[in-house]
């Protein structure tokens, strides 16, 4: 019954209600569109840094990171690659020659990573070929072995799709390299920092740059069939290559991994800074809905209820109208995070910004809905603390002195 | 059977200049089955009285005697529960609850002592019968008149089975037809179901139905006549 009267007295002043409602309801679906934007945003980052750059998990000799030197190389590399291609929840796997060149081009000069690369293989792990926005993925257009460059390199150096470029590198011997190239594509992915370090050729044509031995590779990409998979399948990826450094997407990119790890305690805490000053506004509606009553609430202690009940009543009230607006807000927040999930919202009017670091232009809202829980267990914490003060005013009265007041 | 022994009861107020005893060594014993009425004029006392008889004020000195039981001494948790068990109550503004319907604000005490539902819905239909509102059980308090609203309070305040029942005022705000109408329900409840009654009133009405009439002035019993 007290359930029901607490009920009850919320609907007591419809307006003042409706309006407490509508605060909450706002503040949380701004809050929860923010979260899901958010959300959504680092997505599309994971997503670009996984699907064009890191891909999932990587293998590499041992200190081959910290030094990138020819001689660091995986032997058998391609027979490994195979191996880990096989292994469950593996998409794909493809193996990568690494070298860090020079580049001259006849209006320029430049530095950056290549990658030699199986076409067919590199297919099934990154979407490079993708983004294509000129010319061919790899494919031998001349006599010289073609390059992949991207867009905001081939800007900077002023290239196009036929344009040669030279190529200088340390190979295996410590010796200068240096090799011709021609531009057969430009790509144009939504990160340009990597656009404009990352070249992509024929792995065949960079080993034989290096002269490195036919079956050694510098980096293995594995692509899995999700990316929370990759600390679940890493230590299998290990088995088989014993002695080789085994990383996740998460170890290689610190960065990314310090914002996936923290965006949901962010989240959390611009949520808490909307219910505190919410608190504020159910403090004052429960406040007044108290010193309203205070003849009703003399008789109830009058008649012998005593005060824990009278405690619980109030607070009770106070969860309920913090939680009708609280799951009118969380549904909002989700429909409409759901609506701009299936259509994402266009934010080209700020590619620049966004590509710098690697963010799509268009985001699909993602609702978390593992914080569906933390969210509404926020939401009846904020009734129940913002009742306090209300209901201990009330737990002050009289009995005598309050049934007999105007 | 004395069910309400008061010895020496004194009240005293103390403003920031001014002390006011406004209950002034009152000596009195209510027998089960009384219709008494406490009268005297504003300011006298009666009220205080009253709330210190039901429980809701302490005394400064003295003591109230309920049955055996001293309810100065007991703590506030035992005191609420004591009240809830013993004393049923009926104010001057009706205090029903708007939320809730005739029936409920009746059974909510019923609730509050864990009655099963059964027994809560026998009881208040049977009380708002005897009050002669069996037919308005399900309306709120602000679709009843005063005088409705009154006899709902009253059934409300039978509904514990108290021992006795303390009206402070309970016509003050009722038209002489409908303080008829209370008045004639709350004797024939005292005089069919021996339900003892304890008035503070002002109400002419009220006094001539009384057969026990205490007259208080400034904290002092004056006159104290049983008809």
């Amino acid at each position: 019954m007290i359930l029901s009267i607490a009920w009850r007295n919320v609907w007591r002043s419809k307006t003042r209600s409706l309006v407490m409602i509508a605060a909450i309801a706002l503040g949380l679906f701004a809050g929860i569109f923010m979260m899901a934007f958010m959300n959504g945003m680092y997505n599309s980052r994971i997503e670009s840094a996984t699907r064009s750059e890191l891909s999932h998990i990587q293998v590499h000799a041992p200190h081959f990171l910290d030094n990138t030197e020819s001689e660091l190389f995986i032997p058998n590399g391609f027979a490994l690659a195979e191996q880990i291609a096989a292994l469950d929840s593996v998409e794909a796997a493809s193996p990568r020659l690494i070298a860090e060149p020079f580049i001259m081009a006849a209006h320029g000069t430049g530095g950056g990573k290549m990658l030699g690369i199986d076409p067919e293989k590199e297919k099934q792990v990154t979407d490079i070929w993708e983004h294509l926005v000129d010319g061919t993925y790899l494919e031998k257009t001349s006599r010289m072995p073609p390059v992949l460059v991207g867009k905001k390199l081939a800007d900077k150096l002023r290239l196009k799709v036929g344009t040669k470029i030279n190529v200088q590198l340390v190979d295996f011997n410590g010796d200068l390299s240096s090799k011709g190239y021609r531009v057969a594509g430009i790509y144009k992915t939504v990160n340009t920092g990597f656009d404009e370090m990352h070249l992509f050729v024929n792995i065949n044509d960079l080993r034989s740059q290096i002269g490195i031995q036919p079956d050694a590779v510098h980096e293995i990409a594995i692509l899995l069939k999700d990316n929370s998979y990759a600390p679940l399948v890493k230590p299998a990826v290990q088995k088989t290559a014993p002695g080789m450094d085994v990383q996740t997407w998460k170890e290689l990119s610190p960065e990314m991994s310090l914002i996936t790890d923290s965006m949901d305690q962010y989240m959390y805490i611009f949520i808490l800074i909307i219910l505190i000053a919410l608190c504020f506004g159910i403090i004052n509606t429960m406040l007044m809905a108290v010193l309203e009553r205070v003849k009703e609430i003399g008789m109830l202690m009058a008649i012998g209820m005593n005060k824990r009940k009278i405690f619980n009543m109030i607070i009770l009230e106070s969860i309920m109208l913090t939680l009708t607006g609280g799951v009118v807000g969380i549904l909002l927040g989700i429909g409409i995070s759901r609506i701009f999930e299936q259509h994402p919202i266009n934010l080209s009017a700020f590619a620049q910004g966004l590509e710098q670091y690697g963010m799509s232009t268009e985001i699909s809202t993602v609702f978390p809905s593992h914080s569906l829980g933390i969210l509404i267990t926020l939401v009846v914490l904020t009734g129940l603390i913002s009742a306090i003060y209300p209901a201990r005013k009330a737990l002050k009265l009289n009995p005598a002195e309050a049934t007999r007041t105007e | 059977m004395k069910i309400i022994e008061i010895k020496n009861l004194h009240k005293i107020y103390n403003g920031s200049s001014v002390s006011v005893h406004a209950v002034n060594g009152i000596d009195m014993s209510i027998e089960e089955g009384e219709f008494t009425a406490i009268v005297g004029p504003s300011g006298s006392g009666k009220t205080t009285l009253l709330n210190i008889i039901g429980g809701l004020d302490d005394a400064t000195e003295g003591s109230v005697e309920i049955e055996g039981v001293k309810i100065n001494e007991l703590s506030s948790r035992k005191l609420t529960d004591f009240r809830m068990k013993n004393i049923g109550f009926v104010f001057q503004a009706y205090n029903l609850i708007p939320v809730l319907t005739a029936k409920e604000n009746v059974e909510f005490i019923m609730h509050l002592q864990g009655s099963k539902k059964a027994d809560r819905d026998a009881r208040t239909s049977e009380l708002l019968k005897a009050v002669g509102l069996g037919e308005m059980m399900d309306r709120r308090p602000s679709k009843l008149s005063g005088g409705q609203q009154q006899r709902v309070a009253v059934a409300r305040a039978l509904a514990s089975k108290p021992k006795f029942v303390l009206a402070d005022e309970p016509t003050a705000n009722l038209d002489s037809h409908s303080t008829e109408n209370l008045l004639d329900i709350m004797e024939q409840l005292n005089k069919e179901e021996k339900i003892t009654f304890i008035f503070s009133t002002h109400d002419q009405r009220v006094v001539n139905k009384a057969r026990r009439v205490i007259t208080i002035e400034d904290g002092k019993i004056i006159s104290d006549i049983r008809k």
